[in-house]
């Protein structure tokens, strides 16, 4: 698949570094935002090709985060995929409902990570 | 100042943490313990939000890890930290309060030197690159450690136990993957 351009939003600078390693090695390019609010301003003048967010973050959390962008028909067929320590079925339902296109339970596997990516961005 | 925890305590409640597990709590009854090895316990601690929380956790590093074991360890330990951090937010505490103190990481076996201190240099940097501040270590050694910490207070008890082998020496295993679904 071609490389893309993914932003990826998590309060914890630990889980983004991570992030940005297993991305990088596909060949994606990576934007990142430590919170909903960081990442909203940045989609202001932006368009990436897939959106992975953290659940549980100051200011705007990833159900917030989602449905700010849903609300914007630029984003309407933009991958969303959650990634979080989260795994309850209400959550999970929640977010469905905003509109994720999926749900990833941390710790999460690279490979896994970029298969699921290849199977939703387009 | 953190005062050493009292003795006993009427209606006192203790859990045990055990390797894997993480918990926050703001009772004022209760003492959350572990016994560590080369294992690393993390208590965190929001003064003003009067909430703690410990984890309990090892990255089951082989003695020749390959990259791919180091880097699903590391996984594994991030998400032993988040979860702590995680439950911690949603208690209310946040982020810029909160102090950390690290137990363990012995050196508990010989052959597998490097296993206790992977451990705490892995939190030390989590704590560092996430901007939690590190108030205090006891790690490395060759002796097990017992932690008692009180969540809703800070106070902590570390004590150097001779005669607990606490944990079997770490074995290479793959840590767990969180499952995946597509809406």
């Amino acid at each position: 698949m071609p490389n893309i351009n993914i932003l990826t939003v998590d309060d914890s600078v630990s889980m983004r570094l991570l992030l940005r390693a297993a991305l990088t090695k596909e060949g994606h390019q990576i934007n990142e935002a430590e919170d909903g609010v960081a990442a909203a301003e940045w989609l202001e003048h932006h368009q990436p090709d897939l959106v992975i967010t953290d659940i549980n973050m100051p200011r705007m959390d990833g159900f917030g985060l989602i449905e700010h962008i849903r609300a914007q028909p630029r984003f309407r067929d933009m991958p969303i995929l959650v990634l979080t320590t989260e795994s309850t079925a209400e959550k999970k339902a929640r977010a469905r409902a905003a509109g994720a296109t999926g749900w990833i339970v941390k710790p999460f596997d690279p490979d896994q990570l970029n298969s699921v990516i290849r199977r939703v961005a387009h | 100042m953190l005062r050493p925890l009292p003795t006993s305590a009427p209606q006192q409640r203790r859990h045990s943490v055990m390797q894997g597990e993480s918990e926050v709590s703001s009772d004022a009854n209760l003492v959350l313990t572990t016994i560590l090895g080369s294992c690393i316990a993390c208590c965190l601690y929001d003064p003003r939000a009067k909430v703690g929380g410990m984890n309990h956790f090892l990255l089951s590093l082989p003695p020749h890890a390959a990259p791919d074991d180091i880097g699903a360890a590391q996984r594994y330990g991030l998400y032993a930290m988040e979860l702590l951090v995680n439950e911690m937010l949603k208690a209310g505490a946040h982020r810029s309060f909160m102090r950390a103190r690290l137990y363990g990481g012995a050196n508990m076996h010989s052959g597998m030197r490097s296993i206790g201190l992977n451990n705490s240099q892995f939190a030390q940097q989590f704590l560092a690159a996430d901007g939690i501040a590190l108030a205090f270590a006891d790690t490395g050694g060759s002796s097990a450690r017992r932690v008692d910490f009180q969540p809703a207070t800070g106070r902590i008890r570390c004590r150097l136990v001779q005669d607990i082998v606490p944990e079997t020496p770490p074995i290479a295993q793959k840590p767990p993957v969180g499952e995946i679904e597509l809406f």
